[in-house]
């Protein structure tokens, strides 16, 4: 390993002013604080970090990496800790001046996107052009290339606009030897509009649930597919996020439903999946509105019993719909539509709309999801239980559950008051199926919190173990060694792949392939115990 | 198989031994059925349950098989289940269950041999439709039409490429048995069922999605014995519509229009000759009703579902009005020549009796890829070319579109129909297929399905893919047992 050679060669092919090595430059990418209870075990100081502007300076990057027995990391946008190294000799590939929108084939509805383009940019383009992207609930300073192909995927417009990773088309792929593949129809001919084959598609060892995090390789360009957008081709807004002022666009219509019990809330659900009138939808709890709202006015009513229960107990079930309709004629029906299976089923609906200054408020953090960013309010960082998505009832109990293990952390003062029940609840495709994780918050500073994380994290675990759920963070080298033989040993093939496409092990697949015994060490006994018993009788 | 290893009549003993001897055959007369125009195959084992499948496999492993999985009943049309010589039909049509509906989820888990009449008459009755491919013959199997990737005729539920394929259950090449999607696990079935879950998501296990390595893969990386389909609410109301026009770019325009906003559901654009095809008995039936259809037919409809079911449709028809005026077409109510019923059927039903492209002459060759809506025209230009040298009858040609994933591309189909008696036919649609595959792959078409002599085309213009699948196929299928000779595969095994 010449950790030296390789940054001359990287100086010579991208020029100074595209490599760093500074000590004080590699600690910013270093510090990665989302997600990321521990520094010590999540991030890495990086041993360079550079900055391609193409498809082939990254291949040469990695190809210098492969050389010189040097690891890589690619950085999009960068939300989260696992964009940052897990080894000690890792470069981080920094993909900030692959910031084009390539294409916008308007008819066919799929943008070319690089690595850097965030979902503000191209939903602005897109909308110009009568056209929406989907946009992940991490929000739109997110790379939609990175959570396409190497992230996670859903967004509160995954009702009609689906999950990342199911809106690919074309994708090029710098793998970890430095060759590229081209995957469907970009690969025999040059065009993007179709990702799968010939054959089998390869879309399939790229990425599952979630991605491979770079840990199989760089992503440089890809095709996403576009959605209708009947709005506006740019809208008229004064002001930024909570303070945003704007007029009702024609033809579209918001509302926030409430629900009076979890029944109603999911038979209504259901209907309003198979009615194919929503355009986005969220369900959360209205304490999970005003927890992000005003978080420092939760501070204060956090020990108000009777507010606390007013609020969790008759606000519980609601749900934000959008309408972006096609003329006056669609929005009328839909609007109907909602008013029946709402009134059927014990709720009421309250027209957003009428109220402008709340409409203000809420419409572009709902179509551009920005309103998650304001989540670090309130302690300063968060974590999420995330389990697989699946049936909307499984979805609906997963939220039950979480909320009871919130409370019990919440009475001892190891993680915020956000009144436990704190859902980030999303149909996608029409409720084809579903997500829920919840929401808990803390404060990195306060030690009690720190100290909560590891034991939430295993109550979760087992939970969603219990319930037949495999925890989204299966990237958790312990998690994966944990989750992998109940689910057909699914460890052993993404190692297969690995090392098929990574002969040398250049990428940084930590958080890909590789595998970790939990440290029970400091945890009680006796949950140790239920998470052993949980995996014996989940195993088919 | 002890003393007769390595026979024929031992390895039938073996296979016997697994499945029981009545479903194991060497019967010249039923290996004929499969030998499909490939070579013919030294027996026919016919599993019944999904364990019986993954010692299948097993076994053919110990002693280097080549296993073709087969769902559907005969003819074998496209060539991904022709046989090598000796290889072993792993015969899945008489796994017929349907393990499981649920109407709140809108989903089936089903068996390989489940055939969309089947699945169909079980899931109408709780208010759901299956999602299916124009016209598929009686005996299709539902799982094999989707793992073939077969372009389902409402695009606003073909989201992406994989549906209506959900979760599945496969016996890997190597023998090991694998669940994708959320069925994967944790989990049995039943306790997963148990906890609220209905095998909906297609996603992963993990960071992997072997499902879609396997779909399109023509039994080349394992066996599904399982897999849950997504089903869609039966509509409440229901109308169609014609557009009659000389003009596709008229029509091509529209669609873009209308698919744009899922307006419509069933959407798809035949040639006179197709369609007349498809709503007749025979050749001369054909001719007589081509003669009377436009040169090509838009057909959609447009549905209401549990609320307001006819204020949905007749929102809807005035708003696709609009888009048929602004694009200078004029939806009817109906095609001359045709009763209104006889279309429904075909929207909706599989083939009943034979084959509807057995139908028009007895034999048949197809040419079909993937382009999209605006590269049609110049597609239709190289097929007309193609067809110019040898002479094919141009106005003989039946012409498929089937706008997929919400029109963002298409599927294009081209069939032409010959008496499999007149050699020379026959001869000259082999030929001019093999031809017209190469000047359409030239022109951009993609053989995304790449059946037998499309395999070269599609593969010869991209190396690394081939590289990557074959790395692929020897991580599931190291030993090469699984249909051999297929794909990007030749050489293996």
């Amino acid at each position: 390993m010449s950790v030296e050679e390789a940054r001359r060669e990287f100086v010579e092919l991208l020029g100074e002013e595209n490599v760093s090595w500074e000590p004080a430059v590699l600690d910013c990418y270093a510090w990665q604080p989302t997600f990321n209870d521990d520094p010590d075990r999540w991030v890495k100081r990086p041993v360079a970090v550079v900055l391609p502007s193409s498809t082939e300076e990254v291949q040469e990057v990695v190809r210098i990496c492969n050389r010189h027995g040097l690891r890589f990391k690619s950085f999009s946008t960068g939300w989260g800790a696992w964009n940052g190294p897990t080894f000690d000799n890792v470069v981080q590939v920094d993909l900030r001046r692959m910031d084009r929108i390539v294409e916008i084939d308007a008819k066919n509805m799929y943008a070319v996107i690089e690595p850097y383009v965030n979902g503000a940019q191209l939903q602005a383009e897109a909308m110009k052009v009568g056209l929406n992207t989907h946009i992940i609930g991490a929000g739109p300073n997110c790379s939609p290339l990175a959570s396409a192909t190497s992230g996670w995927g859903v967004g509160h417009d995954s009702i009609y606009m689906s999950y990342s990773a199911r809106n690919l088309l074309g994708v090029e792929w710098v793998l970890p030897d430095g060759e590229v593949l081209r995957l469907g129809t970009l690969g025999s001919s040059g065009e993007w509009f179709n990702g799968d084959g010939p054959g089998p598609s390869l879309r399939g060892i790229m990425r599952g649930s979630c991605g491979a995090l770079s840990g199989l390789g760089i992503f440089t360009r890809c095709a996403l597919k576009l959605y209708n957008w009947p709005g506006p081709p740019e809208m008229e807004i004064d002001g930024i996020m909570l303070d945003a002022k704007m007029e009702v666009p024609e033809n579209i219509g918001y509302y926030m439903c409430f629900f009076p019990d979890r029944k109603a809330f999911s038979d209504a659900m259901y209907k309003l999946g198979e009615a194919e009138i929503a355009y986005n939808a969220l369900a959360t709890s209205f304490g999970g509105y005003f927890d992000i709202l005003t978080p420092r006015l939760f501070r204060k009513i956090e020990h108000a019993d009777s507010i606390r229960s007013m609020i969790v107990n008759t606000f519980k079930y609601t749900l934000a719909i959008l309408f972006a309709a096609n003329s006056a004629r669609e929005l009328a029906y839909q609007e109907k539509v909602l008013h029946a299976i709402v009134r059927e089923h014990g709720g009421f609906a309250m027209d957003v709309t009428r109220i402008k200054d709340f409409f203000s408020m809420l419409f572009m953090s709902f179509v551009r999801a920005t309103i998650p960013a304001l989540v670090f309010r309130m302690g300063g960082s968060f974590s999420t239980a995330l389990d697989r998505n699946d049936a909307l009832d499984s979805q609906a109990a997963w939220r039950e559950v979480v909320r009871e293990i919130k409370e019990g952390y919440i009475r001892k003062g190891q993680i915020l008051d956000d009144l436990a029940d704190n859902p980030y609840f999303v149909p996608y495709e029409n409720n084809t199926w579903c997500h829920c994780e919840v929401v808990y918050q803390y404060d990195p500073r306060d030690p009690k919190h720190r100290e909560a994380l590891e034991p939430i994290f295993l109550d979760v675990t087992i939970a969603a173990i219990e319930r037949c759920m495999e925890p989204l963070f299966t990237s958790d080298p312990r998690v994966r060694r944990l989750i992998s033989p109940l689910a057909g040993n699914f460890s052993k093939y993404q190692q297969a792949i690995s090392r098929g496409l990574d002969p040398k092990q250049a990428a940084d697949n930590t958080l890909y392939s590789a595998e970790a015994d939990f440290d029970f060490s400091g945890i009680d006994p006796q949950r140790v115990r239920r998470l052993q018993e949980v995996v014996e009788q989940r195993r088919w | 198989m002890a003393g007769k290893k390595g026979s024929k009549s031992g390895l039938r003993e073996a296979l016997a031994g697994l499945v029981g001897p009545d479903a194991v055959s060497d019967s010249r007369e039923e290996l004929e059925v499969y030998a499909g125009a490939g070579e013919m195959p030294a027996l026919v084992v016919r599993p019944s349950e999904a364990a019986q499948v993954a010692e299948l496999v097993r076994l053919a492993n110990r002693e280097k098989l080549n296993l073709v999985p087969v769902s559907s009943g005969p003819p074998h049309i496209h060539g991904g289940s022709w046989p090598l010589k000796g290889s072993v039909i792993v015969d899945l049509s008489g796994m017929r269950r349907i393990l499981r509906t649920d109407r709140r989820n809108k989903v089936a888990l089903i068996e390989p041999g489940v055939t969309f009449g089947q699945l169909q008459e079980a899931v109408e009755p709780l208010g759901l439709r299956v999602l299916k491919p124009l016209m598929p013959r009686a005996n299709k199997s539902v799982i094999a039409s989707a793992l073939e990737r077969e372009p389902i005729t409402i695009p606003k539920y073909h989201w992406d490429m994989n549906d209506p394929l959900l979760c599945t259950e496969v016996v890997f090449g190597s023998g090991e048995v694998f669940r994708t999607g959320s069925a994967a696990g944790p989990g049995t079935l039943e306790q997963q069922w148990a906890e609220g879950h209905a095998q909906k998501n297609p996603l992963g296990p993990a960071q992997s999605d072997l499902v879609r390595v396997v779909q399109g893969a023509q039994g080349t990386m394992g066996v599904v014995t399982w897999a849950t389909v997504k089903l869609e609410v039966k509509p409440q109301a229901r109308r169609i519509y014609f557009l009659r026009e000389s003009d596709l770019g008229k029509l091509i325009d529209f669609s873009y229009r209308v698919l744009r906003p899922k307006q419509t559901d069933e959407h798809l654009i035949l040639n006179r000759w197709a369609l007349a095809c498809m709503l007749s008995e025979g050749a001369e039936e054909a001719a007589r009703l081509a003669e009377k259809q436009a040169p090509y037919t838009l057909i959609y409809t447009l549905s209401g579902y549990e609320y307001f079911p006819q204020e949905r449709v007749a929102y809807l028809e005035e708003d696709v009005g609009r888009a048929a005026q602004v694009s200078g077409v004029v939806p009817e109510r109906e095609i001359p020549g045709v009763p209104l019923q006889r279309v429904w059927e075909m929207l909706d039903r599989p083939c009943s009796g034979r084959y509807w492209k057995e139908r028009v002459r007895g034999g048949w060759r197809e040419i079909f890829f993937i382009t999209t809506l605006d590269r049609v025209p110049r597609m239709m230009e190289v097929m007309g070319e193609v067809l110019k040298r040898h002479a094919w009858p141009r106005e003989e040609v039946g012409v498929y579109i089937q706008p997929m994933q919400l029109g963002r591309n298409c599927h294009l189909e081209y069939g032409l129909f010959f008496d499999p008696e007149d050699a020379d036919a026959a001869a000259k649609a082999e030929g001019l297929c093999r031809e017209a595959a190469a000047d359409l792959a030239d022109a951009g078409a993609f053989f995304s399905r790449p059946y037998g002599g499309w395999a070269e085309v599609a593969y010869s213009r991209c190396p690394d893919t081939v590289k990557a699948l074959r790395m692929v196929k020897d991580m599931l299928d190291p030993g090469g047992v699984m249909n051999r000779g297929k794909l990007c595969f030749q050489e293996v095994g």
